[in-house]
């Protein structure tokens, strides 16, 4: 759209206020918080000099070990299974004619974006302990199971972007080539799809990384992820490690988002 | 051979259904050059659609060498398409497009490869064999679909309007590739376009089709000298359409009375009326320009000089308007003069008599 004289939304009193407040108050902690993860004394408030100690002694917890070690691989795990389960829903959703109910499905995938985080959490607490009373299991894999469901529209939305960017004629031509379905799929669908699939499992294992409310319900005793880890220790002595930890964390979230950003604007070809 | 008897595809059901195809009979013969000609959305494609697998017919039979394939898979049916946009796999090189659907009929990779050679010369694109498909020109992406559609030795090659994206000079160019290839492969085409000249030009035969059926299947002169409706005739170069009386069909021949009281021999058409108020058809270059009290008299209206051939537009007496082609010969000067009374003079058996 051209730009007006009459209106020029940035002329308009109090914008760049307005603007300005948004940015601090946005990125203002975030920067404080890297900062003071370099913080040379104990305090997170009080400037003390320069110093890398913070990131050593996280990096020498063992505790912080665990926990990463934990997260990593809940979200490998999570973002694999949501990312399987997200390309046959939008297989499903783009694919085939459009059947009784389908509305409903694309509903049904995308219901986590829609109920409260703590109804969930909440929800699958009281599942699994029924589950863990049948069964007596309390391994890993009630986080990996409840991670992959709350991933599932994350992965799924990229996927069925590109599905339907998709020319469809493509498919049919590997058809028309003798192509039976599975090898249509392997050798011509899925090469076409291949950035969207990277770019859901990117987004779905940031989502896993970062989630703390349903897997502070979820966890069995010593199952603590870098999130809930962080947050346990928040009710202690707060020393800039939590800063130092917290900024590994926004530095790897920004690498796979800009990944991520960067593989979604790639060519359609 | 291919037989389809029968053929009707409804889209949709309830009121927003809309029938394609229409009752489509056609038997289309071995190594034949068979064209689907018609407007756009008269349901060419969805009957070469049909053909390949990708609609599914609300009735009728379609069988290839006596095989009935309306129940098998796309890829059971021993046809590949030529698609309109081509559809090139973007993430495969010109070579591996071409050995596609080798490689899926797994056959030996040695095999593949000397077919996949073998067709780049044939379409002569060796030198890009590895070149993405994005790298290419539309000409030769042209050919690249085009070989990819041969390589497996197909009975049928399914073409929807290949030539369409193509510039007025490679079109000219690639029509006549397609019939040489057409003649050196064996393969019964299947083509579709909405261009009369390039159906004409072309085909063993032609199917004019309208609104979901076919209205005539002939050979193209046959089609051109003697359309059997007046939307083939329309549809078809230029045509003048006279009013006529009909008074009797003898076989092919058929006795004509026009407005001016003449009679004149006219050829019928099967399945069409024997007697009564009729149209016939006459083309602009079959008829001659006269004197007066010829077959039908008028006045010449407009003279259009052409360079290899004048039209002359005459008003006949029943205030229709009636068009004569006359060639043109070196040095001649033009004898007639705008406004003068003139005869339209045509030899027996020119007039068609069209079915409504
Ligand atoms: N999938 C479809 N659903 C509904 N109508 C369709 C569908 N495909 C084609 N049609 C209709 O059928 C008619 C014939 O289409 P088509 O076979 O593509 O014509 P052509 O190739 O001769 O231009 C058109 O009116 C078109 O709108
Ligand atoms: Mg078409």
């Amino acid at each position: 759209m051209a730009k007006s004289r009459a209106f020029d939304v940035r002329r308009q009193s109090g914008f760049v206020f307005i603007a300005l407040s948004c940015f601090v108050l946005l990125y203002l902690p975030i920067i404080l918080l890297v900062v003071y993860s370099f913080n040379a004394g104990t305090s997170i408030a009080v400037w003390e000099g320069f110093s890398w100690q913070w990131y050593v002694s996280a990096w020498q917890n063992e505790k912080v070990q665990d926990a990463t070690i934990l997260s990593l691989i809940i979200a490998t795990c999570a973002s694999l299974v949501a990312t399987t389960a997200a390309v046959m829903a939008a297989l499903a959703t783009t694919r085939t004619t459009k059947f009784r109910g389908s509305g409903l499905v694309f509903a049904m995938i995308n219901q986590p974006l829609m109920i409260p985080e703590i109804v969930t959490a909440v929800a699958l607490l009281i599942f699994f302990a029924m589950i863990k009373v049948a069964t007596g299991y309390t391994g890993l894999w009630y986080l990996i199971i409840a991670h992959s469901a709350f991933c599932i529209p994350f992965a799924y939305m990229p996927i069925r972007a590109r599905l339907q960017g998709m020319d469809l004629n493509l498919e049919q031509a590997a058809a028309d080539l003798y192509g039976r379905p599975w090898r249509v799929f392997r050798r011509v669908t899925l090469p076409q799809l291949w950035p969207g699939v990277l770019a859901g499992a990117m987004l779905a294992f940031v989502i896993s990384l970062d989630d703390v409310v349903i897997t502070e319900f979820v966890k069995s005793a010593g199952q603590d992820t870098l999130p809930t880890y962080m947050l346990g220790q928040l009710r202690r002595v707060i020393t800039p490690e939590i800063n130092a930890i917290s900024t590994v964390l926004l530095a790897i979230s920004v690498a796979l988002v800009v990944a991520f950003y960067i593989l979604s604007q790639s060519k359609k070809q | 051979m291919i037989e389809i008897s029968g053929l009707t595809k409804t889209f949709g059901s309830g009121d927003s259904a809309f029938t394609a195809l229409k009752d489509v009979n056609v038997t289309i013969a071995e190594n034949e050059f068979f064209t689907l000609l018609g407007p756009s959305g008269c349901g060419k494609t969805t009957l070469l659609r049909s053909i390949a697998g990708f609609v599914d017919p609300t009735s009728g039979s379609l069988t290839i060498n006596g095989d009935d394939i309306l129940s098998k898979a796309p890829y059971d049916r021993p046809v590949n398409t030529v698609f309109q946009n081509y559809a090139l796999f973007p993430h495969l090189t010109v070579a591996e497009n071409i050995g596609f659907g080798l490689e899926m009929q797994d056959r030996p990779k040695a095999e593949v490869q000397s077919v996949v050679k073998e067709m780049l010369e044939l379409v002569q694109m060796a030198p890009m064999a590895d070149r993405m498909t994005s790298q290419i020109s539309g000409g030769q992406q042209q050919r690249v679909a085009l070989a990819r559609a041969l390589a497996p030795k197909p009975k049928v090659l399914l073409l929807d309007e290949p030539l369409s994206a193509l510039d007025f000079k490679l079109r000219k160019e690639m029509q006549i590739e397609l019939k040489r290839l057409q003649h050196e492969t064996g393969i019964t085409f299947v083509f579709v376009t909405h261009d009369q000249e390039e159906a004409l030009t072309m085909s063993d035969r032609i199917a004019v089709m309208n609104g979901g059926r076919i209205l005539q299947i002939g050979g193209p002169r046959e089609i051109y000298d003697h359309p059997a409706e007046r939307f083939v005739a329309d549809f078809i170069g230029d045509t003048n359409f006279v009013s006529a009386d009909l008074k009797s069909v003898e076989g092919d021949a058929a006795e004509v009375h026009l407005p001016s009281g003449q009679a004149i021999e006219a050829r019928s058409v099967a399945g069409g009326p024997t007697s009564g108020a009729v149209t016939i058809a006459v083309r602009p270059e079959h008829a001659t320009l006269t004197a007066p009290g010829a077959l039908l008299d008028g006045t010449l209206k407009n003279i259009v000089y052409f360079g290899t051939d004048t039209h002359y537009h005459i008003e006949t007496e029943a205030r229709s308007t009636f068009v004569i082609r006359q060639q043109n010969q070196p040095d001649s000067a033009e004898d007639h003069k705008v406004g003068e009374p003139v005869g339209i003079s045509f030899n027996p058996g020119v007039a068609q008599v069209l079915r409504d």
